[in-house]
């Protein structure tokens, strides 16, 4: 049996992929408008005065968020695991029916879930805590869909056939825990329909944690939630695809043995850094912003890793997008992480914080590294789902120029925006009174709202394309399995 | 040259020449603030830091070429080079780790920094570069001075013209307007604690005969209670009015305030005690100090002059 | 040597949960206590208050807006004292924001007042020419929701001693009682009464028929929590 060729099962990542399309332009699409809601806050409204309530920033705000982080994100991270579990573990899913029941449940109830959390995040119906805005039902849900993908996780595993566990799996298992970790201890509150013995709203709580500590609990969450949902499963994802695509070996085990547990050890010290010179203890700060840079080692140590993969190979980054895409992830993924530890210094977070340049760095980071990967993963994932060619090179080349320079305008205009209102916030005039009352520093961002409206609407304008070649691909020539050994076929 | 370097330092110098017009241009702008200059300094160093690293490795990608034993594994056809981690790296990759663990040990700890500490200092630091400066501000550069805190506090609700905003709030072009007048005189007024602890009584408007002898009054009042208008000041007198603002409506200390315009002491008075009104309320401003509450009561007074 | 571990991976994930957990066990847990001690002169929210600050959450106005004045002159000159632990003994969520695209709330209350708001809400930009902060005409209409609120002060009342219906000191030595109702209709009784002394102070005649007529719009409620914050 073991020299047969496994026939992997596709099933649970097409459905997380065909998501992740979806979800992703919905997501992005918002972020757009609320980009161009910043520029011109006459488009609060619309689709008219009645429905404002819905359109406006406010509400939107967080189904942006939470539907590209959670939505586009999360299961193109699970469209990932399905496919590269199977692969560098050697073991169909097919050869468990546990298994498979466990992956289709895993993703239905998910976007039952999903469903049910756009319609409620519209409502109003949120805690405040960013990224973890949900209230108790939802975060049972939430427990149930993370606990059956652990399922799914260690099925796979106990039945695998390759004993090592290749540096993806590593990755996915750290997702996988620390979440679970962050989730529950960020969520522990009490319902107050329950508490008061049947009064009021049922779905609603109060936080177990009041002040200062609700604020240490949530942004150790915060923090870790994008280490662990927007770095670690995307380091896993380059982990493969990379190699996998362009056929190169990875450059250096120990460098990534290095990388991995620097960052378990070290990403968790930092979640200070959102609390800088707050009443948080000074103490804590500090660690938060000492760790920030030692946290670029450990972070670029991946990034290297993979830029040294591709040592040589430079005639395949200039022929192939879909390795440009992930040179270009791993790229930002190193500016980003300079851009972070460097905006954890306390006194630069002092002008930073609270401003677009935070801003700026979050979209370099999820465009540039999380989105790009996902986009890779997705155009090498597709032709060997579907045994289709992609459908059109040039337009993923498009693509790529388009989305880079979207980003490009994106970070470089909410860059200046920040700089220049962090500064304006902190200026006296000669007589030692403020310079500047808060409107004369909002005024002063229009234009840098609007450029970075368009850089958004270039990239929602790149997507649609993906999607769109996606799309296309799906009713492609046929190909044969042999020719999909490493880089996708691409058309014209 | 290579595209790439000048692309790179196209860049990186885009980046920097961008953000210093953007901060250059504003008030305050870089000064000595060493916060903004940490910052600038961060940025500068982002940029050029990436622009560097990227360079390195796209040059390696170019001209190097891949090699090194490659270990026994591979999963699903992927191998892995048993190469030793980049130098530099692992160089900072300890340096880095040593520095964090003997700050958490001995750094902090011994270095016993605190954030309220350094506000403190800067308070003063601030403080005492002004106070010397205050003594001198006087005249058209205490209006001046004035404008700014009038601007930067006082405009949202007074509108940078001070008008009001359609009756949103006081207009402060004019010492006061008919319907707060007849207010204070139907229901007595009592905000100014401080200044004035009696207060005015409300009722006034028994005083006089009819609503069109009352009109008469408000108008002289709201007119700034000219001196060649009889007629007005002696309806001031008979409603008793002279007998707390003084015959000229100039106040009277803890009796009632100038009415006849504006003066430091007047305003003063509301930035005090706030005032709730015919209009709205008036919040207190307990955060200016009192240089700067002589500053913008010297710049409202000078509106109506 | 480590290999062992990639081959092991129940140990593999030990080892993971170890070294994730060390960090949030020795910055977090040791402050506990004492974070949670409210100064002098905080008190608990009343019950319309409370429901403001529902509103405020579920329009996340946190989004754009902070709450937390950092130990700079510059703040400190914008919005007052800087913040204090204890002053958020009582903020369950905390409010602090990460982002200031509006300026920051944490002592609003100090220099904004009822009519202000009133107009500021319903247009911002016919107040603050420039504003891009949204307007909230619905808040007119749309009811609050005291039975909420009132649930989550009897919830924290139990279950975290929040000192309702108790004497709290306050900063000129004296104490003060923040009441809450004994069944929900005394709740409910206690903001309209609440409501009223906000709606005197505005000029909206549907807003004042509404809570003549026993309904608390949602304006009325928000504009209690933006003034009780000082
Ligand atoms: C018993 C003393 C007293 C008498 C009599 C009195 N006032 Fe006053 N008046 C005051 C005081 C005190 C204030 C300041 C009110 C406050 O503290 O808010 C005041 C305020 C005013 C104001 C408002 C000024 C402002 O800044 O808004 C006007 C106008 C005014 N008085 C007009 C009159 C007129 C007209 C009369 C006669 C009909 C009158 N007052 C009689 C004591 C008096
Ligand atoms: C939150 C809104 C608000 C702010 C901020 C504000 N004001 Fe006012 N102010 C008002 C309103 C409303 C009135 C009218 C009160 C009334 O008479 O009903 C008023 C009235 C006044 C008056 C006239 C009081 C009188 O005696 O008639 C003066 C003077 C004044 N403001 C000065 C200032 C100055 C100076 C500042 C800034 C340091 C300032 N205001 C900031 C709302 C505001
Ligand atoms: C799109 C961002 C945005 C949202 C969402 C938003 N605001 Fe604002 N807010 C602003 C801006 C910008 C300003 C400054 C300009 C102004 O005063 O209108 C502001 C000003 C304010 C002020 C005046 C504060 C001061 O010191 O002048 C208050 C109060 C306020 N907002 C309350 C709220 C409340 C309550 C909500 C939610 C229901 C909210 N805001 C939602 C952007 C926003
Ligand atoms: C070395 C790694 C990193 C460090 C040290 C770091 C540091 C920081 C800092 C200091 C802030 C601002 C906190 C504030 O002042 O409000 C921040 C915000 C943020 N960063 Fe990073 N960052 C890193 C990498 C990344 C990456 C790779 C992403 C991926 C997308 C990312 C996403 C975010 C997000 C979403 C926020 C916004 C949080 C909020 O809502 O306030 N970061 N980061
Ligand atoms: C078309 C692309 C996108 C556009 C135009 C866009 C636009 C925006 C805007 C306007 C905001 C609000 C900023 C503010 O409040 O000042 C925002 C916030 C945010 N977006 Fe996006 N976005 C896009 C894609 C994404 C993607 C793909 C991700 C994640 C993978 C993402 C993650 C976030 C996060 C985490 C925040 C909150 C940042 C914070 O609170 O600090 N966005 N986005
Ligand atoms: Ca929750
Ligand atoms: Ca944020
Ligand atoms: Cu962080």
């Amino acid at each position: 049996m073991e020299d047969r060729p496994l026939e992997y099962d596709y099933s649970v990542t097409r459905l997380f992929m065909m998501n992740t399309i979806f979800v992703g332009i919905v997501g992005m699409l918002v972020g757009v408008i609320l980009a161009w809601q910043m520029a011109y806050p006459e488009l609060n409204t619309f689709l008219g005065e009645g429905l404002a309530e819905y359109t406006n920033f406010s509400r939107l705000r967080v189904l942006h968020t939470d539907s590209v982080i959670y939505g586009f994100v999360l299961s193109a991270v699970w469209a990932s695991w399905y496919y590269i579990g199977q692969r560098v573990l050697k073991v169909s899913m097919a050869e468990s029916r546990t298994l498979m029941i466990l992956g289709k449940l895993h993703f239905w109830i998910y976007f039952a879930a999903s469903a049910i959390i756009v319609v409620s995040l519209l409502m109003g119906i949120t805690t405040s805590k960013e990224y973890a805005e949900f209230e108790w039902p939802l975060d049972l849900g939430i427990t149930i869909i993370w606990l059956l993908w652990g399922a799914g996780i260690a099925g796979l595993i106990a039945i695998r056939r390759e004993k090592t566990l290749y540096i993806s799996i590593w990755y996915f298992i750290a997702t996988f825990l620390a979440v679970a970790m962050l989730h529950l201890f960020n969520n522990l509150e009490i319902p107050t329909y329950f508490g008061s013995g049947g009064i009021g709203a049922w779905y609603h709580s109060v936080s177990m944690y009041a002040g200062t500590n609700d604020a240490l609990v949530q942004w150790w969450f915060g923090h870790n939630a994008v280490a662990f949902v927007l770095t670690t499963p995307i380091i896993a994802m380059i982990y493969y695809f990379l190699p996998k695509e362009s056929g190169q070996a990875i450059y250096s085990y120990k460098l990534s043995l290095l990388a991995f547990w620097g960052l378990m050890f070290v990403y968790l010290w930092a979640g200070g850094h959102h609390l800088l010179y707050s009443t948080v203890p000074d103490w804590v700060q500090t660690m938060g912003s000492v760790f920030s840079v030692i946290l670029i080692l450990p972070s670029w140590g991946s990034a290297i890793n993979m830029l040294l993969t591709m040592k040589g190979e430079w005639q395949q980054v200039a022929a192939s997008p879909l390795i440009k895409f992930m040179i270009m992830g791993s790229t930002f993924y190193m500016f980003s992480t300079l851009e972070g530890p460097i905006q954890a210094i306390k006194s630069v977070n002092a002008i930073a914080h609270f401003t677009d340049w935070i801003i700026g760095h979050v979209h370099d980071g999820a465009l540039g590294w999380v989105g790009f990967m996902v986009v890779a993963a997705i155009y090498h994932m597709a032709p060997r789902l579907f045994n289709r060619e992609i459908y059109s090179k040039s337009l993923m080349a498009a693509q790529f120029w388009i989305q880079t320079l979207g980003i490009v305008l994106y970070f470089t205009s909410m860059w200046i925006a920040g700089i220049t209102q962090g500064m304006m916030w902190r200026a006296h005039d000669e007589f030692g009174n403020l310079a500047y009352s808060f409107i004369d520093t909002v005024e002063v961002l229009h234009p840098y709202f609007t450029i970075r409206a368009v850089g958004g609407t270039l990239y929602l304008i790149g997507f649609i394309m993906f999607a769109y070649n996606i799309y296309k691909t799906t009713s492609a020539r046929e190909v044969e399995a042999s020719e999909l050994q490493n880089a996708s076929p691409m058309g014209a | 040259m290579n595209k790439l370097y000048i692309w790179a330092v196209v860049f990186a110098a885009l980046m920097i020449v961008l953000t210093y017009l953007s901060v250059g241009t504003t008030e305050g702008g870089l000064n000595d603030d060493v916060v903004n200059q940490l910052a600038v300094a961060g940025a500068v160093a982002l940029v050029v830091i990436s622009v560097f690293v990227v360079v390195k490795y796209v040059r390696q990608m170019q001209v190097d070429t891949a090699d090194g034993d490659l270990a026994e594994e591979s999963w699903d056809g992927i191998g892995e080079y048993l190469n030793e981690v980049p130098k530099g790296w692992a160089i900072l990759y300890i340096l880095t780790m040593i520095w964090g663990m003997w700050y958490f040990t001995m750094g902090y700890p011994v270095n016993a920094y605190s954030q309220i500490g350094e506000y403190n200092e800067d308070v003063a630091a601030h403080d005492a570069k002004f106070a010397a400066e205050y003594k001198g501000i006087t005249g058209n550069r205490l209006v001046e001075m004035g404008e700014s805190v009038f601007l930067a506090e006082c405009k949202v609700c007074h509108g940078i013209s001070a008008d009001g905003i359609d009756g949103k709030a006081a207009n402060l072009n004019q010492r006061i307007e008919a319907v707060a007048v007849k207010h204070a005189i139907m229901n007595g007024a009592n905000n100014f604690t401080t200044d004035f602890p009696g207060g005015m009584p409300p009722g006034l408007n028994y005083m006089f005969a009819s609503e069109a002898e009352l009109d008469e009054l408000v108008n002289y009042v709201v007119a700034g209670m000219p001196a060649d208008d009889t007629r007005g000041a002696e309806l001031f007198a008979q409603g008793t009015c002279n007998g707390c603002h003084g015959d000229t409506g100039e106040g009277m200390p803890y009796a009632g305030p100038k009415i006849n315009g504006y003066d430091i002491a007047t305003v003063s008075s509301v930035l005090k005690d706030g005032k709730k009104g015919a209009i709205g309320t008036m919040p207190k401003f307990e955060r200016l100090n009192a240089k700067q509450i002589e500053a913008v009561s010297a710049y409202i007074t000078s509106l109506s002059k | 040597m480590f290999h062992w571990l990639e081959k092991n991976p129940f140990a593999f994930a030990v080892v993971v949960i170890v070294t994730i957990a060390f960090a949030g066990l020795v910055e977090i847990v040791p402050h506990f206590a004492q974070q949670a001690r409210p100064v002098i002169g905080t008190t608990p929210y009343s019950t319309l208050e409370l429901a403001g600050r529902h509103v405020y959450i579920k329009n996340s106005c946190n989004a754009c807006h902070s709450q937390l004045v950092r130990p700079f002159k510059s703040e400190t000159d914008r919005y007052g004292d800087y913040s204090l632990s204890g002053e958020y003994a009582y903020d369950r969520p905390f409010l602090w924001g990460s982002k200031r695209t509006g300026p920051d709330l944490m002592r609003v209350g100090n220099y904004r007042t009822t009519d202000w708001h009133e107009n500021h809400m319903k247009d911002p930009a016919s107040v603050v020419p420039g504003s891009i902060m949204p307007a909230y005409g619905w808040m007119f209409v749309n009811e609050a929701d005291i039975d909420t609120s009132y649930a989550e002060q009897l919830t924290v009342a139990k279950f975290f001693g929040v000192p309702y219906n108790k004497p709290v000191p306050m900063k000129d030595g004296s104490t003060k009682i923040i009441k809450m109702g004994a069944t929900v209709e005394e709740a409910r009784a206690m903001a309209l009464a609440e409501a009223k002394l906000i709606t005197a102070d505005m000029k909206n005649q549907d807003v004042k028929d509404a809570v003549e007529n026993g309904k608390i719009p949602e304006i009325v409620a928000i504009i209690a929590y933006m003034n009780s914050l000082k």
